[in-house]
C-alpha cells in the first residue's frame, strides 16, 4: 500500500490542491447572485453600518475611527461607535483597501465591503479543511471543504453584499479550532500562540467568541474527567488561556468584560483545576498511595468550595456580572419571551424548526450523526472535542435560528467524516484490499487506502500518547456490482445536496432586501427601488440637520444611505429610547406631537406595503412596537386597547378605535382611502392584510405629507412647526369677555339700559 | 288610577329606600370594610366571598379600592380542570402581592366558587367559569374590566401585566420555588454517586463508547427535530383539517408535536441505515450473504427513508421542485 501511495504522491497532492481551489471558485461564485440580478451593493439593515463605519475608518484613518463619536444617531444621546463596535471587520476591509491602494490599484471600499464576505468563505474552506484533516483524514477534509462551501446555512450570511461580522468571523471560528487542535496534538507553545492569536482575530470580529472561550474550557474539562491528562494539555491551555484573556482585553468593546462576566468564568475555573490537578500530578512522586488518595479527595473538598463560594461573593458584590438577557435566554428558553420584547421581537431569536435545520442543511443533517458516532467509537483527545461542539452547537442552534451558523461547520465536518469513511470502505478494489493485508500485518497501520496515506505513519507516531482507538480498515471487498450500486447512490445524493445549495441560495439568500424584484404575468421582472427612491430624497431635499423619527429597523440604512440624523437604530443599546419612539408611534396624533416637539423631529418615515403586498411594513410589526412601548410606558400604551373586542388585531372597519386613529395608522393609511388599486377591489383595500381599510378619511393637523415612492413603500412626512399664534378650532374658543352687552330689548321686560351704568339694583 | 299608580311608585321606592338603608345599616363604614379586607388577605391572599359577602364588599358604593375577583367552580363534582389551574396561578400573583413591600390596601384579590355564591353567578349572568374579573374603585367594571383568558392565556405573568393595565398596580410575580426539580435533581445525584460507589472497583462502564454515542446522537436527534421549538412554542399535537386529521403543518414556519417524532424517527432510520451500511465491508471472511444483505439493506434504508423525508420537506417547502424516489 505505501508504495502505491508514495508513488501517486504527487497527483494526490495536486487533486487536493485543485479541489481545494474548485471548493473557494464555487463558493465564491455561487454567492454572487445578488450582484448580477441586481448590482453591487450592500444588502439588508446591519451590513449598513458596518460599511458605513468601514468607509469612516478609510477616510479618516483608524485613530480617529477609535475615538468616533456618532452624533447622528440615537439623537439626542449620540453613540460612541469606536468603544461599542467590534472592529474587527472594518480593519480587515480596510487593510485589504490599504494593500491595494499600495499596489496601485484603485478600487472602491464599497466593492470591498461587497465582495469581502464570498472571500472569505473560501478562506473559510481551507480553515475547514485542515481542522478535519487533523480529527480525521484528508479525504474527509476535502469533502468538509466542499460542503462549507456551498452549505446554504453558512451562505445565508455570506453572500455578496452581506457585509456583516459573521461573514469573517466563522473563518476565524474554524481557524482558532484548527489551531487548537493541533496544539492539544502536539502541545507546542507556537500552535498555542498561535491559537490565542486566532482568538484575538476573532474577539475582534463577533460577540460569538464566546462560544471559544467556553467550548475550549469543556474540552479540557472533560478530558480531565476521562483521564486523559497530559503535559500537551497543560502547554496548551494555560498559554492560550493567558494570551487569548490578555489579547481580548485589548478590544474596547470588550474591555474588561473577560475577567468580570459569568460568560468567561468557566475558562478562569478550568484554569484554576488543570493547574490543581498538574500540582497533584506532580506531588504523585513524592507520596504514596493511600496519602494521595485522601490527599485527591481533600483538594477536590477545598477547591469546590473555595470555587462556588468565591464566585457567589465575587457576584454578590458586584465584581462579576451575573448572565446578560441574550445568553440567559438560551437557558431559560421562555425568559425572554416574559421579560425582554426587544429580544423576543427580533426573528432572528426565534426557536428552531426541524424544516429550517432540513432547508439549511438538507443531507448533511441526516447524516451528520453517523460522524458523530465514529467520533465517539473512535475517539481520540481531538475528537472528544469535535463531539463536544455537535452537542453544544445543536442545542444553541435548536434554541435560536441565528446560532444555526455555529452548527453549520461542525455539520459539515462530522457529514465529511462520515461520507469519507463509507467512501473509503466502498472504494477499495479488491486486489489494493489483499495486497495491504500482506503490507501491513507487521506494521498495523490505520486507515485504508485513499489519498491521504503517506502521512500516517508521522501521525501515528504523534498520538502514541493518546491511545487512539484505530479507524478499523477493510478486511475483505464486497463485488464489484454491489459496491458500484453504494457509490452511485451515495453520489447521487451528493448531487442532489448540491442541486439543493443552489437551488436555495438562489431562492432564499440572494435578495439584497433594499431592492424588491417582482415577477409579472408574462415573466418580466419589474424592479422595485422605492427604499432607495425615498433616501436619495432625504439626502437631497433636506436640511443636512435633519432628524428623521422612523421604527429601528430602518435607521442604519436612513444613515447609511441619506445620511441624516435618525432617532433610534438596530444598535438597540438603549431600551427606553425605543419605547419612546414606540410610543409616539402608537399614540394618536396630538400626543405623538407633544413626544416629536421634545425629540426635534424634523421628519417621520413609515414603511407601507399596502399597496404592493409587501408583507414586512411597519402595520405588520405595530404590536411590537406596542409591546415595547407598553412594557416602558404601561399607563399610557395599553396593549389590549390595539385589539378589537373579539381580541383580533384588525385594520379594517372592525378594528379598536384606538388602533384606527394613532399615529401610525394614520400616517401609513393617509389619502389611502381615495386609492383604488384596481376594478375588482373598492377604495382602500390593502393589500398586504386583504382588508378595506377602517378609517379613510384621515386628516393630519401636525403632519404633512412631504414625499411618497412610486409604489407607496415609504412615506415620509414633515412635523409641522408650531404656529406662531395657536390655532384653536372653533369648537372650543371661549371669548374671555365677562360683560358682554346684549340688547335686552327684545326681552319681555322691553325696557332698555345704557352700556356700563350701573343698573337699579332689584 | 292616577292616584293609584302614584301610590304604587312611592311605595316601591319606599321599600327600595328601606332596603337600602337596611343594607347600609348592615354594611360597616368604608374604613371598617377596608380594614376587615386587609385583615382576611393578610390571612389569605385570595378572600374567599359568599353571597352576602360580595354584597358588602364588592357592590356596595363608596369604595376607594379595586377588586380582582375570580369567578370560579373548584369543587371536585363541576369537573373543572381550567379552574383549578387558573386557580393556582391567580393564587400566585395574590400571594406575590400580599407579600410585597409595597403591600397596600388599594387592590385585593378574592374569589367567588360557584356553590358557595350561585347567585352571584345568577346576578352577574354568568354561565361559565373561570371569570376574571376586575371591580374598579370608581364605577362598574368596563369592557377591559374581564379579563379575556380565551386569548391572552392565565399565567401569573399575564394577570400581573392585565392587573397592571387596569390598576397601574405593578406586581412582580414570585413564584414559590419549585422544590420537585431540585429534589429529582438531588436523588439522580445520589442515585448516580451511589451506583458509581457500590461499582468503584469496576468503572469501564463509564467508558463504554457506545452508551456515550447514543446518548449524544439522541441530544442530535432531539434537537434536529425541533423539540425545543415545541418546547418554546407548545403547537397541538395534530391537527383537524377538511380531509380529515392531518400530522404535519402545512406551512414552513410551524410544525406539530406528532410531525417532529415522525422526522426524528426518519432521521434515526437514515443514520442507523447509513452504520449498517458502513458494517458490511467491515465483516471479516469473503462475500457472504450478510455481507451482501447489510450493505444492500442498508443501503435502502438510507436512501428510502431519506427520500421519505424529502418528501415531507417537499410537502411544506411549496415550489421546492427536488424530489427523490417519492415525489
Amino acid at each position: 500500500m505505501l508504495d502505491v501511495n508514495t508513488k501517486y504522491m504527487g497527483v494526490a497532492s495536486l487533486l487536493r490542491f485543485c479541489i481545494l481551489i474548485m471548493a473557494w471558485i464555487v463558493g465564491f461564485s455561487s454567492r454572487l447572485f445578488a450582484v448580477i440580478r441586481f448590482e453591487s451593493i450592500i444588502h439588508e439593515f446591519d451590513p449598513w453600518f458596518n460599511y458605513r463605519a468601514t468607509h469612516y475608518m478609510v477616510e479618516h484613518g483608524f485613530y480617529k475611527f477609535l475615538n468616533w463619536f456618532d452624533e447622528r444617531a440615537w439623537y439626542p444621546l449620540g453613540r460612541i461607535v469606536g468603544g461599542t463596535v467590534y472592529p474587527g471587520l472594518m480593519i480587515t476591509s480596510g487593510l485589504i483597501h490599504y494593500l491595494l491602494s499600495l499596489l496601485n490599484i484603485p478600487i472602491h471600499i464599497r466593492d470591498i465591503c461587497v465582495f469581502l464576505a464570498p472571500i472569505f468563505s473560501g478562506l473559510t474552506a481551507l480553515a475547514t479543511y485542515f481542522l478535519t484533516k487533523e480529527l480525521w483524514d484528508e479525504a474527509a477534509g476535502l469533502f468538509a471543504a466542499c460542503f462549507i462551501a456551498i452549505v446554504p446555512g453558512y451562505i445565508s450570511r455570506s453572500v455578496a453584499g452581506s457585509y456583516d461580522n459573521e461573514g469573517i468571523a466563522i473563518f476565524a471560528l474554524m481557524l482558532t479550532y484548527y489551531l487548537w487542535i493541533k496544539s492539544v496534538k502536539n502541545g507546542g507553545i507556537l500552535w498555542a500562540m498561535m491559537t490565542a492569536l486566532s482568538y484575538f482575530y476573532m474577539v475582534s470580529a463577533w460577540g460569538g467568541y464566546v462560544f471559544i472561550i467556553n467550548l475550549i474550557p469543556l474540552h479540557v474539562f472533560t478530558l480531565l474527567l476521562m483521564n486523559r491528562f497530559s503535559q500537551r494539555i497543560y502547554v496548551a491551555y494555560t498559554t492560550f488561556f493567558i494570551m487569548g484573556l490578555l489579547f481580548s482585553m485589548q478590544i474596547p468593546f470588550v474591555g474588561f468584560q473577560p475577567i468580570r462576566s459569568s460568560e468567561h468564568m468557566a475558562s478562569i475555573g478550568v484554569f484554576g483545576l488543570l493547574n490543581a490537578v498538574a500540582f497533584l500530578k506532580y506531588l504523585q512522586g513524592y507520596f504514596s498511595n493511600r496519602e494521595m488518595k485522601a490527599l485527591i479527595i481533600l483538594s477536590i473538598f477545598v477547591l469546590v468550595i473555595v470555587g462556588v463560594v468565591g464566585l457567589v461573593l465575587l457576584t454578590m458584590a458586584g465584581y462579576v456580572a451575573p448572565w446578560s438577557g441574550r445568553f440567559y435566554s438560551l437557558w431559560d428558553t421562555g425568559y425572554a419571551k416574559i421579560h425582554i420584547p426587544i429580544i423576543a421581537s427580533v426573528s432572528e431569536h426565534q426557536p428552531t424548526t426541524w424544516f429550517s435545520f432540513f432547508f439549511d442543511l438538507h443531507v448533511l443533517v441526516a447524516v451528520f450523526p453517523v460522524g458523530l458516532w465514529y467520533c465517539i467509537k473512535y475517539t481520540n483527545d481531538e475528537r472528544v472535542f469535535i463531539v463536544l461542539y455537535a452537542v453544544t452547537a445543536v442545542y444553541f442552534a435548536g434554541v435560536m435560528v441565528r446560532l444555526m451558523l455555529t452548527l453549520t461547520p461542525c455539520v459539515c465536518v462530522l457529514a465529511a467524516i462520515a461520507f469519507s469513511h463509507s467512501f473509503k470502505l466502498y472504494l477499495v478494489e479488491e486486489e489494493t484490499v489483499i495486497q495491504a493485508n500482506i503490507a501491513s500485518t507487521p506494521e498495523k497501520s490505520s486507515g485504508g487506502g485513499g489519498g491521504g496515506g503517506s502521512r500516517k505513519p508521522k501521525i501515528l507516531k504523534k498520538r502514541e500518547g493518546t491511545d487512539a482507538v484505530d479507524v478499523p480498515q477493510v478486511t475483505s471487498a464486497l463485488g464489484n456490482n454491489k459496491r458500484m450500486l453504494v457509490i452511485m447512490a451515495l453520489l447521487m445524493i451528493l448531487m442532489l445536496f448540491a442541486i439543493h445549495c443552489t437551488w436555495v441560495t438562489s431562492n432564499a439568500y440572494s435578495s439584497p432586501s433594499i431592492v424588491l424584484a417582482s415577477y409579472s404575468g408574462d415573466g418580466s421582472r419589474v424592479i422595485l427601488d422605492d427604499f432607495r427612491e425615498a433616501y436619495y430624497w432625504l439626502a437631497q431635499n433636506t436640511p443636512d440637520d435633519a432628524r428623521v423619527m422612523s421604527w429601528w429597523d430602518y435607521g442604519y440604512q436612513i444613515a447609511g444611505m441619506a445620511n441624516r440624523t435618525t432617532l433610534v437604530d438596530n444598535n438597540t443599546w438603549n431600551n427606553s429610547h425605543i419605547a419612546l419612539v414606540g410610543k409616539a408611534m402608537s399614540s394618536n396624533e396630538s400626543a405623538a406631537y407633544e413626544i416629536m416637539k421634545e425629540l426635534d423631529v424634523d421628519y417621520v418615515l413609515v414603511i407601507f406595503g399596502g399597496v404592493i403586498g409587501y408583507s414586512g411594513d411597519d402595520i405588520n410589526k405595530f404590536l411590537w412596537m406596542v409591546r415595547i412601548a407598553g412594557g416602558e410606558h404601561p399607563q399610557d400604551i395599553r396593549e389590549s386597547d390595539y385589539f378589537n373586542a373579539k381580541g383580533e388585531f384588525r385594520v379594517d372597519t372592525e378594528g379598536s378605535p384606538t388602533l384606527l386613529n394613532c399615529l401610525m395608522y394614520k400616517l401609513s393609511y393617509f389619502r389611502f382611502g381615495e386609492m383604488q388599486l384596481d376594478r375588482r377591489s373598492p377604495a382602500g383595500y390593502d393589500r398586504t392584510r386583504n382588508a378595506e381599510i377602517g378609517n379613510k378619511d384621515i386628516r393630519l393637523e401636525h403632519l404633512d405629507e412631504a414625499y411618497t415612492t412610486e409604489h407607496w413603500l415609504v412615506r415620509i412626512y414633515r412635523v409641522k412647526k408650531e404656529a406662531n399664534r395657536p390655532r384653536v378650532p372653533y369648537a372650543q374658543r371661549v371669548s374671555k369677555q365677562k360683560n358682554v352687552y346684549v340688547s335686552k330689548k327684545t326681552s319681555w321686560k322691553k325696557t332698555g339700559f345704557i352700556k356700563d351704568k350701573v343698573g337699579e339694583k332689584k | 288610577m292616577g292616584p293609584l299608580l302614584v301610590l304604587a311608585i312611592l311605595t316601591l321606592l319606599g321599600n327600595l329606600c328601606d332596603g337600602q338603608r337596611k343594607a347600609l345599616k348592615e354594611s360597616p363604614s368604608l374604613s371598617d370594610r377596608v380594614q376587615q379586607l386587609t385583615d382576611m388577605s393578610l390571612k389569605r391572599a385570595v378572600i374567599r366571598l359568599n353571597a352576602d359577602r360580595f354584597r358588602q364588599y364588592v357592590k356596595a358604593v363608596p369604595r376607594n379600592y379595586s377588586m380582582i375577583i375570580q369567578f370560579t367552580a373548584l369543587s371536585p363534582m363541576r369537573s373543572c380542570s381550567i379552574c383549578r389551574q387558573a386557580h393556582d396561578e391567580f393564587t400566585v400573583v395574590a400571594n406575590s402581592w400580599r407579600y410585597t413591600p409595597s403591600f397596600t390596601d388599594r387592590i385585593f384579590f378574592a374569589m367567588v366558587d360557584f356553590d358557595e355564591g350561585e347567585e352571584v353567578f345568577k346576578q352577574m349572568g354568568f354561565n361559565s367559569a373561570p371569570i376574571f374579573m376586575h371591580f374598579p374603585e370608581k364605577g362598574k367594571p368596563k369592557k377591559g374590566d374581564n379579563m379575556d383568558i380565551q386569548r391572552m392565556g392565565f399565567q401569573a405573568e399575564v394577570f400581573a401585566k392585565w392587573i397592571q393595565e387596569r390598576t397601574d398596580v405593578s406586581i412582580r410575580v414570585f413564584r414559590p420555588p419549585n422544590y420537585s426539580g431540585t429534589i429529582a435533581l438531588l436523588i439522580l445525584l445520589t442515585l448516580t454517586a451511589t451506583l458509581l460507589y457500590v461499582r468503584r472497583n469496576n468503572l469501564e462502564f463509564l467508558y463504554n463508547r457506545t452508551s456515550w454515542g447514543l446518548l449524544a446522537v439522541c441530544i442530535v436527534f432531539v434537537m434536529m427535530s425541533g423539540q425545543m421549538w415545541n418546547h418554546i412554542r407548545g403547537p397541538p399535537f395534530m391537527q383537524r383539517t377538511q380531509r380529515g386529521i392531518s400530522y404535519i403543518h402545512g406551512s414552513s414556519s410551524a410544525q406539530l408535536v406528532m410531525e417532529s417524532y415522525i422526522i426524528m424517527s426518519l432521521y434515526g432510520c437514515v443514520v442507523v441505515g447509513m452504520i449498517l451500511m458502513n458494517e458490511a465491508p467491515l465483516l471479516p471472511g469473503g462475500e457472504s450473504k450478510k455481507k451482501t444483505f447489510l450493505a444492500i439493506g442498508g443501503l435502502g434504508m438510507f436512501i428510502c427513508f431519506f427520500s421519505f423525508l424529502l418528501s415531507v420537506f417537499r410537502s411544506k417547502a411549496h415550489g421546492y421542485p427536488y424530489s427523490l424516489l417519492f415525489s
